[in-house]
């Protein structure tokens, strides 16, 4: 069992939402990327296509000029067709050569390695270190035509696109980023109430869980579930207590006139033997009420087994240090050794007098079984781990099993009186606490340790 | 009984069972003290209002209503009369919840007739001042509250720091029985009685510190209740 649950908040990087957010964003950015890159190759398609039909239409053109107007009018055609480039286009190249390669027309200083004969297309590079794309054709066998187009304005086109779709990616990010953000806090708000109200479940924390009608999802019907079962919990807890409380008062009422009626008797009684038996008896009625309240005492912490909720830190090096001091005299007097050996600032959320009670009661049964002259250790160790050792007797083995039940006592245990309830009341604490009690098997004498459980 | 001042306690007694009440009226009549008793917590804040008490005694279980709101509702009309709270109910949370809720004091039934009475007369001195002084003196007894000293008739008493808090305790209720739950509960913030003698010898302990050199006893050991600082002289 996870014992201390009281302080412990889910760390930013640890949440959910926060992981929730960076998925989110890595597939949003993932996407746009693989977007990006599909619509590049789209586009690098569809250009290409268009500057191919382009390169085919201008020299077409040519051609027909040169069929039906004869050269004269074929280098006119060239000139008028280079001088009205426009701005927005991909600007156009044409070169006419005669048998033997030399220029006659166009704005190309020399034929590249296409082959006019076959109608060559493909790649060339221009003067000016930019590749363009280009056709050629065979006009007559003194003439060769070539066309070709540079992609100058696809390129321009083609980085404005990817500008474009990169600004709406990374708003599509923002966003994504954004609304998650938004949306987790709100859910990590709703979450953290019901976390809140289980780690301390009291009136405020129970109502602001209430999700109202509005609520409809996963979280609201467990927020639901939540507050049904600590409003469940906490009723049980309040009639427990209601309870054991009707049951203290109507046995204590009762034994409270009866002592008043034996203190009366005392008040006027003359004869020492009365006077003894009278004694005798409100020591009883002491005894029966220490019982009850042994009784409930056990009943109260096993109830809230291992909840620390709400608990204020105890120091228990204080603590025990207190409880040596109380018994250091009596230990003198009844000749034994008590020796303490107490580490400093050992604190835990807890009950500082049911924790004093732990110790008094593990004190009080060493002192009880171990014979005059024998030594009895308290130590205190941080985590924390408390022991109260002796070399008296130790348990029989048929007793161990059975030392921390309830009305036990042991079979050497003379005088009879206490409860019987001792050790039970220590095992009720320290699991009230979290902790457990063990008697440590072997070794002279018996060895009590207080400890948290080991997972 | 020794009384301190002399002058007995204006006591209000809020508590519905009558024989209880009866009893505390047969309890007081041998001290001189002044009871007057409410059955209902309705009427007890009525009366509280309308006399000034020296102390309050209030039952937690009333058929009308709860002694916690009888507390709050006396409080909140500005009565600062001490409270003792009585109650069957007597385990740490209960205690806690009684003082909370602004009650002095807080005590379980069944009780001893000289706890009560002990604990009424420490509520009134420490609501007329008087705890608050820097020296106690009681006969020959002085206790300096802020240097932790303790004298007897002009002698120094070497006290260990828990000694000087048991001794300075009994200063607080001198004259009066102090029983052991009390000392358990005050001195060691124990609510309950180990097994073992704790008590007893550290009150021995004590004794002998108060009474080496002296002749005259300084405690007086209670038969099956408690103990009493004498006067010393």
């Amino acid at each position: 069992m996870a014992s201390n649950t009281g302080s412990e908040r889910v760390a930013l990087l640890d949440s959910i939402f926060t992981r929730l957010i960076a998925w989110s964003i890595a597939v949003c950015t993932a996407v746009v990327l693989l977007l990006g890159l599909m619509v590049t190759v789209q586009f690098n398609q569809l250009t290409e296509n268009s500057l191919r039909r382009a390169v085919e239409l201008d020299l077409a053109a040519l051609a027909v000029v040169y069929q039906q107007d004869g050269k004269d009018e074929l280098l006119r055609r060239i000139d008028s067709r280079l001088t009205f480039v426009g701005d927005q286009t991909n600007p156009p190249y044409i070169l006419l050569v005669d048998a033997a390669g030399a220029p006659i027309a166009g704005n190309l200083a020399e034929w590249p390695s296409l082959s006019a004969d076959r109608g060559e297309a493909g790649s060339i590079d221009l003067p000016n270190g930019e590749a363009a794309y280009a056709r050629t054709v065979r006009l007559s066998p003194d003439l060769q035509l070539l066309a070709a187009r540079e992609a100058r304005w696809d390129r321009t086109l083609l980085s404005r696109l990817l500008l474009a779709f990169a600004a709406a990616g990374l708003f599509v990010i923002l966003a994504v980023a954004l609304g998650g953000q938004v949306t987790a806090r709100r859910l990590s708000a709703r979450v953290a109430r019901i976390n809140n109200a289980f780690r301390d479940p009291d009136e405020t924390r129970l109502s602001a869980l209430d999700p109202g009608r509005r609520d409809r999802d996963e979280i609201g019907e467990l927020a639901r579930h939540s507050m049904a079962a600590l409003a469940r919990m906490k009723a049980l807890v309040i009639a427990h207590r209601e309870t054991s409380d009707k049951i203290a008062h109507e046995i204590r009422t009762p034994l409270m006139h009866l002592d008043t009626r034996i203190q009366r008797l005392l008040d006027c009684a003359e004869e020492e033997e009365w006077i003894t038996s009278l004694d005798a008896a409100r020591d009883e009625i002491r005894h029966v009420i220490a019982l009850l309240e042994s009784l409930l005492d056990i009943a109260a912490s096993e109830a809230r087994r291992g909840d620390v909720t709400g608990l204020p830190p105890v120091d228990l090096s204080d603590l025990a240090r207190s409880m040596g001091e109380l018994y250091a005299a009596s230990a003198e007097e009844s000749g034994h050794d008590l020796a303490l050996d107490i580490a400093d600032g050992v604190t835990l959320p807890g009950d500082g007098m049911a924790l004093s009670r732990m110790i008094a009661n593990l004190l009080d049964n060493a002192f009880k079984y171990v014979p005059c002259g024998g030594a009895v250790t308290l130590s205190l160790r941080p985590g924390p781990i408390l022991t109260v050792a002796d070399d008296g007797p130790g348990v029989s083995p048929e007793d161990r099993p059975h030392i921390f039940e309830r009305f036990r006592r042991g079979r050497d245990s003379g005088s009879g009186n206490g409860t019987g309830l001792g050790l039970a009341l220590v095992r009720a604490i320290a699991e009230r606490h979290g902790l457990e009690v063990l008697l440590m098997p072997g070794g002279k004498g018996a060895t009590f340790v207080v400890r948290r459980p080991s997972p | 009984m020794a009384v301190n001042g002399g002058a007995g306690l204006d006591i209000l007694h809020i508590e519905d069972d009558a024989r209880a009440a009866s009893d505390l009226q047969l309890l007081v009549k041998a001290t001189g003290d002044r009871v007057t008793w409410e059955g209902t917590g309705e009427g007890g804040v009525r009366a509280a209002g309308m006399h000034d008490f020296d102390v309050i005694i209030l039952d937690r279980m009333l058929p009308d209503t709860d002694g916690l709101k009888v507390v709050g509702k006396i409080r909140a009309s500005g009565i600062a009369t001490p409270v003792l709270m009585l109650s069957a109910l007597g385990r740490t949370i209960d205690r806690a919840e009684g003082l909370d809720a602004g009650a002095d004091d807080y005590l379980a039934k069944p009780f001893e007739a000289t706890e009560l009475l002990a604990r009424l007369r420490a509520l009134k001195r420490r609501a007329s001042g008087q705890a608050h002084n820097a020296v106690i003196i009681h006969g020959d007894f002085e206790c300096h509250l802020k240097a932790r000293t303790a004298f007897r008739a002009g002698k120094h008493l070497a006290l260990s720091p828990k000694e000087f808090e048991l001794f300075r305790y009994l200063m607080e209720h001198a004259g009066d029985v102090v029983t052991r739950e009390m000392l358990l509960r005050d001195v060691w913030n124990m609510g309950f009685d180990p097994q073992t003698n704790v008590v007893d010898v550290n009150i021995g302990r004590l004794r002998r510190k108060l009474e080496d050199g002296f002749d005259c006893p300084a405690l007086e050991t209670v038969r099956g209740t408690g103990y009493r600082l004498l006067d010393g002289k």
